[in-house]
């Protein structure tokens, strides 16, 4: 017991290193809302988009959602910092790896969005378009009101486990959390600067978890 | 049959092919102002399809259609500006459930007739009103029971005072002792003057209501004239046996 309190909870330890684990909390603060309002967004237009449905824009967009989906995010971030150069497209650590991660989740949300679509029913389409509704005022006030509503709780899940992708910043040496707090505990040997990265990373995806439930209940409706 | 110069509806040998299926073939049809006309026939004789293509949920594949002496088909026609004179009662009722029933009512008010709020919302009151439900207004769709989903269902149509009402079996998906509210609610549209095409099970409906019936077989119009004469002393044995299997 003593051990324990002594490796991994020794705060006094880290007295001097506060306003490094903070600076490197905002920088994780930063890059998982970023990639949350760049990725959601995006993948919302992309299923808009597969909506209209385009032949060979469909087929991109398909081949768009499986690549993002099926490469490691860790290879991404890579080739999005070493490789885009070549290219002429050069990125600073921290936009590398928000870019690498919000074009993951908006292929993860874009695959939610969609089966969102598809699952109000079709009826809900040919009441509105009876109506004399045009079919962009029927997805506005009829369908994606409904589709949103369904998609929070898998959307929620998705932008937590890439949110926790930025901590795989560290490879292009972003200093986000948990880069900070492990240089940290090399230079102390002590663990104890993981265990306050670990709580910020509560402090941080808590409230997160608890304004998803807010707005599922917020879009939410009478069921009965 | 009344002539085709005053006629809201003019159906003019519409046929429908799904594929290789041709599941409309050649129907007519005229349906004169302040007219209900109760489309019935056995399941998969078309009907429904054919009442989808008057404002066209299907696309016919050849074949006229006339509505206000309109033409519905073709390529220029404005379909938005087209649906909101055509209403259209359905099978499924389809309200908006994240919607009330005012809300169903006054989305096409709004965004469709461009009414302002105020204006819109005392309209959808109205409605709601005529069809029995003004206490329900602020009712969400999931609080209603069937019976007056659907009758919202009709307000939300009737509030854009479209020139026909189309109804694909308003009450097929209703338990049996919520049939009769919605059935009453269409008389009563009927009474005030509603041109009406409504494709129907409910064969007192048709014989008590409607002022003609269509009997539709294998995609044509297999005869067609007076309930009496079409339900209830029928010429055809085939319909002799689609009303006594109703009956049953």
């Amino acid at each position: 017991m003593d051990q324990i309190a002594r490796y991994f909870f020794d705060f006094s330890l880290m007295s001097a290193y506060w306003p490094d684990i903070l600076r490197g909390f905002l920088i994780t603060i930063e890059m998982s809302i970023l990639t949350v309002l760049i990725g959601v967004p995006l993948g919302l237009a992309i299923a808009i988009l597969r909506l209209y449905g385009f032949g060979p824009l469909n087929a991109l967009i398909i081949l768009y959602i499986d690549f993002f989906r099926s490469i490691p995010q860790l290879v991404l971030i890579v080739l999005t910092y070493f490789a885009l150069p070549s290219f002429g497209l050069v990125l600073s650590p921290f936009t590398a790896t928000v870019v690498a991660l919000a074009i993951v989740l908006s292929a993860f949300s874009e695959e939610i969005f969609w089966a969102g679509i598809n699952a109000v029913s079709k009826g809900q389409w040919e009441a509105g378009r009876s109506t004399g509704l045009g079919f962009n005022q029927t997805l506005a006030y009829i369908i994606l009101p409904q589709v949103v509503r369904i998609s929070i709780p898998p959307l929620t899940n998705r932008a937590i486990g890439i949110s926790k992708g930025t901590t795989l910043g560290s490879v292009v040496a972003v200093p986000e959390l948990l880069n900070v707090t492990s240089s940290i505990q090399s230079n102390v040997a002590n663990p104890t600067a993981l265990t306050a990265g670990a709580l910020l990373f509560l402090a941080l995806f808590l409230p997160f978890v608890r304004f998803t439930r807010w707005l599922e209940r917020a879009y939410a409706h009478p069921r009965s | 049959m009344p002539a085709s110069a005053d006629a809201i509806v003019a159906i003019d040998d519409l046929r429908k092919c799904f594929g290789n299926v041709e599941v409309l073939r050649g129907i007519n049809l005229k349906v004169g102002k302040g007219e209900a006309v109760a489309i019935v026939g056995s399941s998969g004789s078309g009907k429904s399809t054919c009442l989808r293509c008057i404002n066209r949920l299907e696309e016919p594949t050849t074949g006229t259609i006339r509505v206000g002496g309109q033409e519905v088909t073709g390529a220029k026609v404005d379909l938005n500006l087209l649906r909101q004179r055509i209403g259209m009662v359905f099978q499924g009722i389809n309200l908006y459930p994240h919607m009330t029933a005012v809300g169903n009512v006054t989305l096409a008010l709004r965004k469709v007739a461009g009414l302002g709020k105020a204006q819109a919302e005392q309209k959808a009151r109205h409605h709601l009103d005529l069809v029995g439900l003004a206490h329900k207004a602020d009712s969400y769709p999931a609080q209603l029971s069937g019976g007056q989903q659907q009758r919202v269902g009709i307000a939300r149509a009737m509030a854009l005072e479209p020139q026909v009402m189309l109804f694909d079996e308003p009450t097929s998906a209703l338990d049996p002792e919520l049939v009769s509210e919605v059935l009453n609610v269409m008389v009563r549209t009927k009474e005030m003057g509603m041109t009406m095409i409504v494709v129907t099970h409910e064969m007192h409906f048709a014989r008590d209501v409607a002022d003609r019936v269509v009997f539709i077989d294998h995609g044509a119009v297999l005869a067609e004239g007076t309930p009496e004469e079409i339900l209830v002393s029928p010429q055809h044995q085939r319909i002799r046996d689609f009303v006594t299997r109703s009956r049953a």
